[in-house]
């Protein structure tokens, strides 16, 4: 498998409230501290192949409930690379945690490792008034004498096949190919490609040059079995071994020897691989904090259990941030639920901007809302000029997601739901799925696509993705069919693409067909309530036309553009009057001016306008467009580059209404624009009629649940 | 419910139980025989304490099994009900003696520390072991805790006990001139209280079941027995208590009011559990949410 490095860090899902370096015989260190609190957890870093970031998974998490410190190891992330063995030596990285901990003042902390190679254990042995508990997750520590390695580290072999990669003049040779080896032996769970490509991407801010200063071989990297053992004999705190059956690199029987020197709690993962911290975050933040809360308990002093027939009737509604839409067509499904059950309590576990449209209602927010990281933030972080790789972006939203499903599931541990609604809660469906076991009501999964699809200029790699993707997901619900209770397309059979999920998978249709219900199209409000031209300001001697890039930050070269066209659309069409919105987002003084022009920052009920004028100009999203549609108004839609919902889904489903004219950013100027514009104002259009009883057939479908 | 509590009746024996003790046996003090059962092996111990001679040790039937599976357990019928002897007068039954046959089945069944678990006034006990003998006592959990901290429910205090009322409606009741003319009558009144919980008969009709095994005056003479000064303010007692405490306590409790449970945790540092919607016994009403909360407990004391 081919992977790249990518070209900037991910949006992290929580910041480091402090940071520094500390400086011990000549090499810097760089730590960083998150919260405050006890307890305070140690993550320290393992071999330099991977820095800090390898802990991006546990990080928001244990931040919320208490401090975690991390530090790069020399010789990666932004610690120095020193060119001095001694620098990497495993007692001396235990000198650089003590530091660490000295200039975080931290007094004590519970040592965390992955793949320990002697520096966790050394730091608890010879300071055990700093360590509170260890846990090592896939300790490389033999206890007895390990086996030679199949190939010599430092003679030229005639192969590098598998193993002979381990050498250092393929290493010299060629270090990506080694290191996307090594990272692929790392995690033998299927559908591992987001975490083989943080560690590559890790694995490539080093070099070989920098490895071989310490790297001889794994003997002389890791303590030898009689130090180990020794050192094993004089630790006095608690300690917790963690290991997968399937890990390829360290073998189960060392760890489990380890285990049994060490005389700590051992938890086998079955089928797990050498990094789960990655791979089952989940599951190993649980088992962490379980360790944690066994050394110093957090529970508070008062708590409240209800009997079951005590409960009121209650829903958790998690509505995904990303588009303004699923705000109101989730309040409209919230509005019907409660006419079928007026007794019913929703609390909605949500984000700006959603909440921005479920405060004005009176809705109930959730305080546990405050804790999750912004999703809307880190995809607008994603985008460029008119172009958002949506699959990409998302892929790249894996440790948000998961902090936001770990404050999901603090939440429902201490509250009581019927049921869980999630409108494209993506955190939610995939880590339910993996991790089964903490379903604890009813649940209902909402969408308006299904399937991710690859770009064409992405390549065979990005349709391996996307196909791998739609794989795992589709093994999920096979395995665990009762996991969703019931599965909602918003829209109807037709509106699904006809392609399919990839090589050797089944056609996208004919799987939604069979794994969903179909609710039919929730616009989110009331056509009757819409204005007429008049009440708005229009008058009937001009023609108006409205462009618009909704909520988003990503449309401010798309209005430039639409600007740029306005001279000669006005020429075209004299009773032209176009009204330029720009959003929350954008700063309408930032945009380009012409006479006649009307730039706004907002227009409130936009919606009403959108359904009052001549002509429309938007972006492809799914909620704008199907609006229009609805409301049968002529538009101009430019999807956005290298975002597949709106290329494909949403175009494929305003093709089936026949409704508006896509255009191409790419290729479409303000010529091309104007020309376009006096062709559709005014337009009498033909368009598929759309429903408005979705929200109420999406909240029957729900309510049969309650 | 008082209608179907009539309808109910005590079984003619014990009903088969999930475990049966792997020992059983007879501490004797001052002449009075106490009989206690223990159940599985291992560390650590929970004792299992008797309440209010009403009930006897089954009403922990619903714990034994499932704690017995993951510790050690160790009950005991308290003087007064059950398979231990039912002394006359006040005095064998103050409070202290409760304590000390704690100790002494402790003792018996060579139990060097207990986690000790009490229903309503065994807190009395509880407590007063736990601040005498912290050495013994490794944590303690009092479930609907009957105890001074907080005044009784106002019902509670319109009728004296001791006098000839002219009527017998609500806790008019609890009155030995009632309980002497109708006990049965009494026992379906304070086992209703008991469980406010709808749909609760069989845990009533376990309880009433209990309460024939004793008499109206081995009940008496336990409130004379409970009333004795202990020498000591029982505020200042729980302040004593050192090890870790969990109360937990019903909030629709009929017979203590919540705030007893929570000003027993307010003075011992203890954490509450306030649960929502329940009554008294809970231990017998949601077990499995009780035996949950016990053995978390437990489990966070080793």
């Amino acid at each position: 498998m081919i992977t790249a490095a990518p070209a900037r860090e991910q949006t992290r899902a929580r910041y480091p409230d402090e940071e520094g370096f500390v400086e011990r015989d000549g090499v810097r260190i760089f730590w960083e501290r998150y919260g405050e609190g006890e307890p305070t957890i140690l993550f320290p870093p393992t071999w330099e192949l991977v820095h800090s970031r390898c802990w991006k998974m546990q990080i928001p998490y244990f931040a919320r409930h208490g401090r975690v410190v991390t530090f790069d190891p020399p010789g990666n992330g932004r610690s120095d690379r020193p060119r001095d063995a001694a620098a990497y030596h495993r007692s001396q990285v235990a000198e650089y945690a003590v530091a660490v901990l000295d200039a975080a003042e931290v007094e004590r902390a519970i040592v965390v490792s992955w793949c320990d190679m002697g520096d966790s254990l050394i730091l608890a042995a010879e300071h055990p008034g700093r360590v509170s508990g260890l846990v090592f997750i896939a300790p490389s520590l033999p206890t007895r004498e390990r086996e030679v390695a199949e190939f010599p580290f430092d003679e030229e072999l005639d192969t590098d096949e598998g193993w002979a990669k381990e050498n250092r003049h393929y290493w010299l040779r060629d270090w990506p190919g080694y290191v996307e080896f090594f990272i692929s032996q790392m995690f033998t769970e299927p559908h591992s490609t987001k975490q083989i490509e943080d560690c590559v991407g890790w694995g490539l801010e080093t070099d070989a040059e920098t490895l071989l200063v310490s790297f001889r071989g794994w003997d002389i990297k890791e303590l030898d079995p009689e130090t180990t053992v020794e050192l094993c004999g004089r630790i006095r705190c608690p300690a917790l071994v963690i290991h997968g059956t399937a890990d390829e690199l360290v073998e189960h029987e060392r760890a489990r020897a380890f285990a049994s020197e060490l005389g700590g709690v051992y938890v086998s993962l079955e089928g797990s691989g050498h990094g789960p911290h990655a791979r089952d975050p989940v599951k190993i933040n649980g088992l962490v904090r379980e360790f944690t809360e066994s050394i110093a308990p957090s529970q508070p002093k008062e708590r409240r259990w209800t009997r079951a027939k005590s409960r009121r009737r209650r829903a958790l509604y998690i509505s995904s941030p990303i588009g303004l839409g699923h705000a109101q067509r989730d309040a409209a499904i919230a509005d019907e639920l409660r006419k079928l059950h007026p007794d019913l309590e929703i609390d909605w576990l949500a984000q700006h901007p959603v909440t921005a449209v479920l405060e004005a209602r009176g809705e109930r927010i959730h305080p546990a809302s405050a804790y999750l990281a912004s999703e809307s933030s880190h995809v607008e972080s994603e985008s460029a000029e008119h172009d958002l790789h949506c699959f990409q972006a998302i892929r790249r939203m894996d440790e948000i997601l998961l902090a936001n499903f770990m404050v999901f599931d603090d939440l429902v541990r201490e509250q009581q739901y019927d049921l869980w609604i999630g409108d494209e809660a993506w955190e939610l469906d995939y880590y339910l799925h993996e991790n089964p076991e903490l379903k604890r009501a009813a649940y209902v999964w909402l969408t308006d696509f299904v399937g991710w699809l690859p770009m064409a200029d992405g390549g065979d790699h990005e349709a391996f993705l996307t196909a791998d993707y739609n794989a795992e997901m589709i093994e999920h619900i096979a395995r665990f069919p009762r996991l969703r209770d019931r599965a909602l397309f918003v829209g109807n059979r037709e509106d699904v693409v006809p392609d399919s999920f990839g090589p050797e998978l089944p056609q996208i249709r004919d799987w939604t067909e069979q794994h969903f219900d179909f609710a039919g199209y929730v616009t989110g409000f009331d056509p009757q309530a819409l204005g007429d031209r008049g009440e708005l300001g229009y008058s009937d001697e001009e023609r108006v036309c409205i462009v618009t890039v909704g909520g988003s930050g990503v449309g401010g070269h798309l209005l430039r553009r639409v600007i740029e066209s306005f001279p000669e659309a006005k020429e075209r069409v004299p009773d032209l009057r176009m009204i330029v919105v720009a959003g929350p987002r954008i700063d309408p003084a930032s945009l380009p001016q012409h006479e006649g022009l009307e730039l706004r920052a907002y227009v409130h009920d936009l919606y009403r306008h959108l359904a009052a004028c001549d002509l429309a100009v938007v972006q492809g999203g799914l909620t704008t467009s199907m609006e229009l549609t609805a409301n049968r108004r002529p538009f101009l839609y430019f999807p956005l580059r290298h975002h597949f919902e709106q290329n494909f889904h949403v175009r494929h489903r305003l093709g089936r209404y026949g409704a508006g004219r896509c255009m191409d950013f790419e290729t479409d100027g303000p010529s091309e624009i104007a020309a376009a514009i006096a062709e559709e104002i005014g337009r009498e259009v033909d368009y598929r009629p759309v429903e408005r009883d979705g929200a109420a057939r999406a909240a029957a479908l729900i309510g049969e649940l309650l | 419910m008082k209608a179907l509590a009539v309808e109910l009746t005590a079984p003619l024996r014990e009903q088969t139980r999930a475990r049966y003790p792997d020992e059983s046996g007879y501490i004797e003090r001052d002449g009075v025989r106490i009989s206690y059962e223990v159940y599985g092996t291992g560390e650590p111990t929970v004792l299992l304490l008797p309440t209010w001679a009403l009930f006897h040790s089954r009403h922990w039937k619903m714990q034994i099994p499932y704690l017995a599976r993951h510790c050690r357990v160790v009950t005991f019928d308290g003087r007064g009900n059950g398979r231990s002897d039912r002394p006359h007068g006040a005095e064998p039954y103050a409070i202290r003696e409760f304590a000390l046959d704690a100790l002494a089945v402790l003792d018996a069944t060579a139990t060097e520390r207990a986690v000790v678990v009490g229903v309503s006034c065994a807190t009395l006990w509880g407590v007063l072991l736990a601040a005498e003998h912290p050495e013994r006592v490794a944590g303690a959990a009092f479930i609907g805790p009957a105890v001074p901290l907080a005044p009784p429910l106002p019902e509670r205090t319109v009728y004296p006990f001791d006098e000839l009322l002219d009527t017998d409606e609500g806790w008019a009741k609890y009155n030995i001139h009632h309980w002497r003319r109708d006990y049965r009558d009494f026992l379906d009144f304070f086992v209703g209280k008991c469980f406010t919980e709808p749909h609760s008969t069989k845990q009533i009709e376990d309880a009433i079941g209990w309460g024939l095994e004793t008499t109206p005056e081995v009940l008496a003479n336990h409130d004379a027995g409970i009333a004795l000064p202990i020498g000591v303010d029982f505020g200042e007692l729980c302040e004593r208590v050192r090890c870790p405490v969990l109360v937990l306590h019903g909030d629709d409790d009929r017979i203590r009011p919540h705030a007893q449970g929570a000003a027993l945790a307010e003075v011992t540092g203890g954490t509450l559990v306030t649960l929502e919607g329940a009554g008294h016994l809970p231990q017998a009403r949601d077990p499995v949410k009780v035996n949950l909360l016990i053995r978390e407990f437990v489990e966070s004391l080793s």
